[in-house]
């Protein structure tokens, strides 16, 4: 762990980005079609129970990164080893988003550039600010929230002008029932984007008012999770269900269709702004979740030196997880969330809570008695 | 020592990599594609036909440089049997790189829509990041594509805006029209509930004349597109054209019209007191019970007297209200024969499918498959309008009622 502290407003700065980081650009929920938003604010919900568990489990070791209280928990060998498979998780999920933000860069905008280069230059930036620690990671996070909101509010102020909105594009309401909402929910969005809000339980130690996390993880989640509801229901209002479904990146096609007074159009750079900020965040806090965590693990000082290895790792593992974009997408919706989300953000945390729970009780009667 | 060297290796290599020098293209390496246009030629394989601007040639004498005394745009065709292939093809003939950003209209040949349909050839469209979904599609109406980007045009120098103008601009004063973007017609073709209509484009003239500069020398270009009616398609095909009053019919029930004009007959007067609409509001609306369709329009309008031919006391509220359902007339008969063509040809262009869609859900699961067929084309038809004349212009009564 690292000597360093960050505010309550930098928090949240970077749960929110993180939390938009990739979400905010594919079609999120769209298996339950116009009623996506209503998927989103289910998962919303979902979200919020998850932090509440990171939150418990914090509460019971505040000092202690989740590294170190895993093996307080489970014992010395079985600890390290289930926050060796955590830090590997984290490693994962930062080479997938690298992958995403890499393959959307190509496919609308650098056609002819191999992949390689793309990532290349995106996790050099991406190392070099981890390596530097959290303070300044957070620092970032802090001005380019104020840039992300400054673009989104005159985005939708653009698309409102350009009258493409169509409302009746959500209706009807609920047509197959609540069953394909809560598959939906279940198997995608309370785990992506919300439930990725795990790697934040490697940075709450570093706030330095330890009794805002509870309102900064809940006001996060709420504002992230009303923004990521909001976009889908523009996006689904303006190109209509079968569109977004067919889009990659249905935020690019809502971006296109902004006309207003012959000269305010094709602002597709509104869009390449949220994927590289968005990408930044998103990749970065996994990759520092992963050197910070390692680091703890193998007692490496300081654990900035292994940013630029576990950088690499990224980046290799990011060209190779996937031989083509659809194979990627494919595996991110049907294997990830059941093999690797349920049990690293919610069931391994559950148990953990229940046994920190039964451990602290037992302390608690050994104090008094 | 070794610092200096490590930093000014680390220079050289942010030289090349942040230049953005990576698959660069030259602007004098890239031809501007204006405006595409599809043909058939007779083996049922497709002519791509794609109007270039000339840069130097567009800018008129007046803002200085060389404004050039060549056409303003050149065009190129090319066979192919589907898009890309056509594309490059086209290097053959062009020197220059094909440049799509920029590419704002689409011209689909009548013959091509009727026999092959437009399901071939739009997903390239759809599909391919430089070419915008929001560029405009036309269908050429008794006329070739090809012609019609051949044609040369007066005040706007590049054919493709000034149709795409054309357009825009008879959406907004006339209303016969609508300026259909690729995004449009590729949702309605995927939407169960409402089939595609697109504005079609006529040529006036020949199209030997219109190639040449003659033609824009004239005042009166003997060659030059013009809006024809729209075009209804079902199943991605192209069944029919509504034309005149009917094609504005079409455009009041889809929503569309923002201005135009209505007139009525009066004292024995062919169109002869005149309603200058300047908002509207049109909501449709669909049940089905027992096995037929209801389809219910309202239309909501306000307008002012712009003209009339006949003396008539219009300081009269009643004289007012009795014009007011002259004009309600009217305007029903223009919908309800724009619908009664669409149901003629049993394609719902409306998107009345879509309203019982969202107010029937159930029932919508059941009959969308032969909407069109057995419902759509058999429906009862409301149609409630309601004008509002607000004002009369400069004057009250017209200098006619004391015409000595």
């Amino acid at each position: 762990m690292e000597k360093a502290k960050i505010t309550a407003y930098q928090l949240f700065a970077l749960v929110l980005l993180f939390e938009l980081g990739s979400a905010l650009l594919v079609a999120l929920g769209i298996e339950a079609k116009q009623d996506a938003w209503i998927v989103i604010l289910l998962g919303m919900i979902g979200g919020l129970l998850i932090f509440f568990v990171f939150y418990r489990l914090y509460c019971f070791y505040p000092d202690c990164l989740p590294t170190e209280y895993l093996q307080k928990i489970m014992g010395k060998g079985l600890g390290k080893s289930v926050a060796f498979l955590y830090m590997l998780y984290n490693v994962y999920l930062a080479a997938r988003v690298l992958r995403d933000f890499g393959a959307m860069l190509l496919t609308f905008a650098y056609i002819e550039t191999p992949l390689f280069i793309a990532n290349t230059l995106m996790i050099l930036v991406i190392v070099y600010s981890v390596s530097k620690g959290i303070e300044v990671l957070a620092r970032t996070g802090e001005l380019f929230l104020v840039f992300i909101y400054f673009l989104a509010g005159s985005g939708v102020l653009l698309v409102l002008f350009s009258g493409v909105i169509d409302l009746h594009n959500l209706q009807p309401v609920l047509e197959n029932g609540w069953k394909p909402i809560i598959k939906t929910t279940v198997r995608e969005t309370i785990y992506f984007p919300f439930g990725e809000l795990i790697v934040f339980t490697m940075i709450m130690p570093y706030l330095r008012d330890a009794k805002k996390i509870r309102n900064v993880g809940i006001f996060g989640v709420i504002v992230s999770g009303i923004s990521l509801a909001l976009v889908m229901v523009i996006n689904i209002s303006i190109l209509g269900v079968d569109l977004t479904e067919r889009s990659q990146f249905p935020l690019l096609s809502t971006i296109q269709t902004i006309q207003v007074a012959d000269f305010l159009e094709r602002l597709d750079v509104y869009f390449v702004i949220a994927l590289i900020v968005g990408g930044f965040f998103k990749v970065a806090m996994f990759i520092y979740a992963a050197v910070i965590g390692t680091a703890n693990i193998f007692t490496v000082t300081p654990p900035s030196r292994l940013s630029y290895p576990i950088g690499l790792v990224v980046l290799i593992l990011s060209m190779t997880m996937a031989s083509s974009f659809p194979e990627h997408l494919k595996e991110g919706v049907s294997i990830v969330p059941l093999l690797l989300h349920l049990p690293f953000q919610i069931i391994f945390p559950v148990l953990l809570l229940g046994v920190a729970y039964w451990k602290n009780r037992k302390h608690k009667k050994q104090g008094t008695g | 020592m070794k610092r200096h060297v490590a930093v000014f290796f680390i220079m050289v290599l942010s030289l090349s990599f942040l230049a953005g020098c990576w698959s660069k293209k030259e602007l004098n390496d890239l031809a501007i594609v204006s405006a595409v246009a599809l043909d058939l030629d007779k083996q049922g394989r497709f002519i791509g036909t794609f109007q270039f601007v000339n840069p130097g040639n567009v800018t008129g004498g007046f803002q200085g440089g060389g404004g050039g005394q060549g056409n303003a745009v050149s065009v190129y065709s090319a066979k192919g049997d589907n898009m890309d292939e056509i594309s490059r093809r086209m290097s053959t003939k062009v020197s220059r790189n094909l440049y799509y950003a920029h590419a704002n209209l689409l011209v689909i040949s009548e013959e091509l829509a009727k026999k092959k349909g437009i399901l071939p050839i739009l997903d390239a469209f759809d599909r391919d990041p430089t070419f915008r979904n929001t560029a405009t599609v036309v269908i050429s109406h008794q006329a070739k594509a090809a012609d019609l980007v051949k044609t040369l045009t007066a005040i706007d120098k590049i054919p493709a805006n000034k149709m795409i103008k054309m357009l825009r601009f008879s959406e907004r004063v006339y209303g016969g029209t609508m300026n259909v973007m690729i995004m449009d017609v590729v949702r309605d073709l995927t939407d169960d509930g409402k089939q595609p209509v697109i504005s079609g484009l006529n040529l006036k003239g020949s199209a030997e004349t219109g190639k040449t500069l003659q033609n824009i020398m004239q005042t009166t270009p003997e060659s030059a597109p013009q809006i024809g009616g729209l075009a209804l398609f079902k199943d991605g095909k192209l069944t029919g054209w509504l034309n005149g009053s009917k094609a504005r019919g079409a455009v009041w029930t889809l929503n569309k019209i923002k201005k135009t004009e209505i007139n009525i007959n009066k004292k024995g007067k062919k169109a002869a007191i005149v309603l200058e609409v300047i908002r509207q509001n049109t909501k449709i609306s669909a049940t089905t019970i027992d096995g037929t369709a209801h389809l219910m329009v309202k239309v909501e309008t306000e307008g002012n007297i712009g003209e009339t031919k006949v003396p008539i006391n219009l300081k009269d509220p009643m004289v007012i209200k009795r014009l007011e359902y002259g004009f309600e007339g009217a305007i029903e008969k223009e919908i309800k024969s724009a619908i009664t063509v669409a149901q003629k040809k049993k394609t719902d262009i409306f998107g009345f499918g879509d309203a019982v869609h969202r107010s029937q859900p159930e029932t919508w699961k059941r009959i969308s498959k032969n909407w069109d067929e057995d419902y759509f084309a058999k429906a009862n038809v409301k149609i409630k309008v309601d004008v509002f004349v607000r004002r009369t212009g400069l004057r009250s009564n017209s200098f006619l009622s004391d015409v000595k």
